[in-house]
């Protein structure tokens, strides 16, 4: 099944093929990378907006 | 350790609100203007200066880089401060910058108008003023980092990031598509030609839209959308994949505004696969956005500017579905150059950076004042103003574009074109055209009360120039503790971050640009393509000058329907002459490629004089000034210099023989033109704006007859 691609790319279609495939690594890294974020520092950083400025709140302790 | 004490500089937040609402009636005025002529054509007010083809590009210009440039501005120096907990780096450089930005939009007014202009899209502007901007967007992304680095919040929100990807981004951009070589103040000749000038102009215009006027709107959506509904973004770790995927694929899409040129089919494939994928990111974000109001629909009910965020992230989802729609082959071979372009920008124009664009003014302004929104009633009125407006102008603009797309391609049973006329498809479509104004009346006349009623809040109110806040310093950073994903220590470092921002748009950009400006087998030579006599070149700068690629393409894509109306279709070889490329965007009027010898001089003298004398009915404004301005052959010369210097075999010294050739030429048409019983001299920009239409296509038709 493999063979019927690998034989009928053209030079073109494997520079597509190559540039889909830097952006599925790219994804993949981010995805693990999020998989990793621990949850409290995603809370912090999603109430940023939401700190006033006379609120001495931050997430420069996290 | 104690908190610190320190001031939000509202005022250059006030100053860029102010031109915003300034600008945007400005531009959206010109727009209706310019969308009057095209069903009627004597609301140029008999000027060349409000002509359809040097205001267009006003009214684009205007409304992206006067009107949104000056949203953003006051978005980011709004929420950059707050995110950051600290004052802008330098108020000497935020002045610089506001006046700055004014004074490149009031050249840009004076110029566009004169008819100084490159003709590449969103890019017209010329090298001075591209200079000035360049250096206005250094002060502005020196103010910014220079915030970034003395701020009291050690990580940077995604609203941050967003903004980092935009500075960076936009200059890159910028810089690449106006490398331009000088001929005088106001002249210059770009240094790419044809196929690759068009592959350069496409990703920079795709990409105008992607970093100018979408990642800083979805940075602002990020701050301010939680904060007008007082609840965090649905997902943080959505948005953090939002921004990845979104600035590395959309850099990407730009050949999809090429589909069926002479552009390489490799790149035309890439740019419609990555157009595809930019669906996902797209979404993400305006789900994320929209989710972010879950639990306090009820309050959309009431506050209008939650309404104003919700029309206007639909408006996003919309015209970011229809644009990988429009990117597939077979639907852009229908869309392409017609009405339905208009109306795709135009909903995320109107819709995504108008809507926001209030939403952000109407909570701003009374905060900075200290003071309540003059009247509801009166933003309620807009937001519905603004809602209908936009319906009113974009169902008509589809409907014009189905309709005169498929006109265009109807074939009779014995294999005629059905409408061989292109005007017959034109005047079909004026009734729509007329709505559409109506529709773009009823928007602005939305944004004219919105004006009414922000500036009688800051009347009632006073400013808070300087908002007193206060926030912990920074802890020294061998006190924090170590970072536990590499994402969250960049979130830290800001160059670092920017750093990565340029990679990823870089990985795209070369892999796409380098092989076509590069290798010299995409671009295959035709031998019969010979560089543009002296006048045919003056032409072509009147034929710029005009704005005449506004309206009328030069490539003809393979149809039937294309081949049979205009001729042969277009080959890159054919172009590679042409600093700047021409082949437009839009087919207003019918396209221009294999004009040359289809009528004779006549013909165009007078259709120049007066379109309807030749074509009745034809909405194309009448260049009558052309038939008395004198040509300045002053430039020959130098024009002819700037061109062999980017390529094209003019023979060494022809510059100092080149006026000559022009004389010989203009009289010859002269002479042709008596014989109609048509009297000109042979100085007149008629003679070499004819001598210009004349030649297009000629090369392709020597070809054909030489073989």
């Amino acid at each position: 099944m493999f063979k019927q691609f690998t034989e009928n790319i053209s030079a073109h279609q494997g520079y597509l093929l190559f540039s889909l495939g830097i952006f599925f690594v790219f994804f993949v890294v981010i995805a693990v990378m999020l998989y990793l974020m621990p949850k409290k520092h995603v809370d912090a950083m999603s109430d940023l907006p939401l700190v006033d400025s006379d609120d001495t709140e931050t997430t420069n302790r996290f | 350790m104690q908190p610190e004490n320190f001031y939000y500089d509202n005022k250059i937040v006030r100053n860029f609100g102010i031109a915003t609402i300034v600008w945007g009636i400005i531009g959206m005025t010109v727009g209706l203007l310019a969308a009057i002529q095209l069903f009627s054509p004597g609301a140029n007010l008999h000027n060349q200066y409000t002509t359809f083809g040097r205001i267009r590009p006003l009214h684009t210009n205007a409304v992206i880089f006067a009107f949104v440039g000056n949203a953003i501005f006051m978005g980011v120096y709004y929420s950059l401060q707050r995110l950051l907990k600290a004052r802008m780096f330098s108020d000497a450089l935020s002045k610089i910058h506001f006046w700055g930005w004014q004074l490149i939009i009031l050249s840009a007014v004076a110029t566009l108008p004169l008819g100084f202009t490159t003709s590449k899209e969103y890019a017209e502007l010329e090298w001075p003023i591209d200079i000035a901007i360049t250096l206005i967007w250094v002060v502005f992304g020196i103010n910014m980092f220079g915030t970034i680095i003395k701020r009291r919040e050690r990580h940077l929100y995604v609203a941050i990031w967003f903004y980092i990807a935009t500075f960076v981004t936009i200059a890159v951009l910028h810089i690449v598509n106006s490398i331009e070589l000088p001929i005088s103040a106001f002249k210059s000749y770009m240094v790419y030609a044809g196929v690759q000038d068009a592959l350069v102009q496409w990703w920079y215009g795709h990409n105008a839209v992607a970093f100018f006027l979408t990642t800083p709107y979805l940075g602002m959506m990020y701050y301010f959308l939680p904060k007008m509904a007082n609840r965090p973004v649905y997902s943080y770790k959505l948005s953090i994949l939002h921004f990845w995927t979104l600035i590395f694929i959309y850099i990407w899409a730009g050949p999809h505004h090429l589909l069926y040129t002479t552009l390489p089919g490799w790149a035309q494939s890439l740019g419609v696969a990555f157009s595809i994928m930019l669906i996902a990111p797209s979404w993400g974000g305006m789900i994320n956005g929209l989710l972010t109001l879950r639990g306090a629909w009820d309050k959309v009910r009431d506050d209008v500017i939650l309404k104003f965020m919700v029309v206007g992230l639909t408006a996003y989802g919309m015209a970011t579905f229809e644009g990988p729609i429009l990117s597939l082959k077979q639907v852009n071979s229908i869309a392409h150059f017609s009405d339905w372009i208009v109306a795709h920008v135009h909903v995320g124009a109107l819709g995504w950076n108008g809507f926001l664009t209030f939403a952000m003014l109407y909570w701003l302004i009374p905060r900075i004042y200290k003071t309540e929104l003059f009247s509801k009633k009166l933003a309620s009125f807009h937001f519905w103003a603004g809602t209908l407006g936009i319906i009113f102008y974009a169902v008509p603009m589809y409907w014009a574009g189905f309709t005169q797309s498929l006109m265009l391609k109807e074939f009779t049973a014995d294999g005629m074109l059905k409408y061989p006329n292109f005007l017959e498809t034109t005047l079909q479509i004026i009734p729509m055209h007329v709505m559409r104004s109506v529709g773009g009346g009823i928007y602005l006349l939305g944004v004219i009360v919105m004006a009414y009623n922000l500036f009688r809040t800051m009347k009632q109110g006073s400013l808070v120039a300087n908002e007193a806040a206060q926030a912990m310093p920074l802890a020294p950073i061998h006190t924090v503790v170590k970072e536990s994903t590499w994402h969250r220590m960049l979130e830290r470092k800001p160059i670092q971050m920017m750093v990565l921002a340029l990679v990823v748009i870089l990985i795209g950009s070369f892999i796409e640009l380098m092989p076509t400006l590069t290798i010299s087998s995409n671009i295959p030579t035709i031998a019969s393509v010979k560089p543009y006599t002296p006048l045919e070149l003056q032409g072509r700068d009147l034929y710029i000058r005009e704005g005449c690629s506004n309206c009328h393409s030069q490539t003809v894509r393979p149809f039937r329907s294309e081949t049979e109306r205009y001729g042969e279709y277009s080959k890159a070889g054919e172009f590679v002459y042409d600093h700047p490329f021409l082949w437009g965007s839009k087919r207003t009027g019918p396209d221009l490629a294999r004009e040359g010898s289809k009528y004779g001089n006549a013909w165009h003298y007078n259709h120049m004089m007066d379109p309807r004398l030749m074509s009745p009915g034809s909405i194309m404004p009448a260049y009558e000034w052309m038939l008395t301005q004198k040509l300045d052959t002053t430039t020959t010369a130098a024009k002819i210099n700037a061109m062999r210097t980017l390529g094209v075999p003019y023979a060494p010294g022809y510059d100092k023989i080149a006026n000559r050739d022009l004389d010989k030429q203009a009289q010859k048409i002269v002479e042709n033109l008596q014989a109609d019983h048509i009297k000109v001299k042979k100085d007149k920009e008629i003679i070499a704006i004819i001598a210009y239409l004349q030649r297009l296509g000629m090369d392709i038709k020597a070809n054909k007859t030489a073989n």
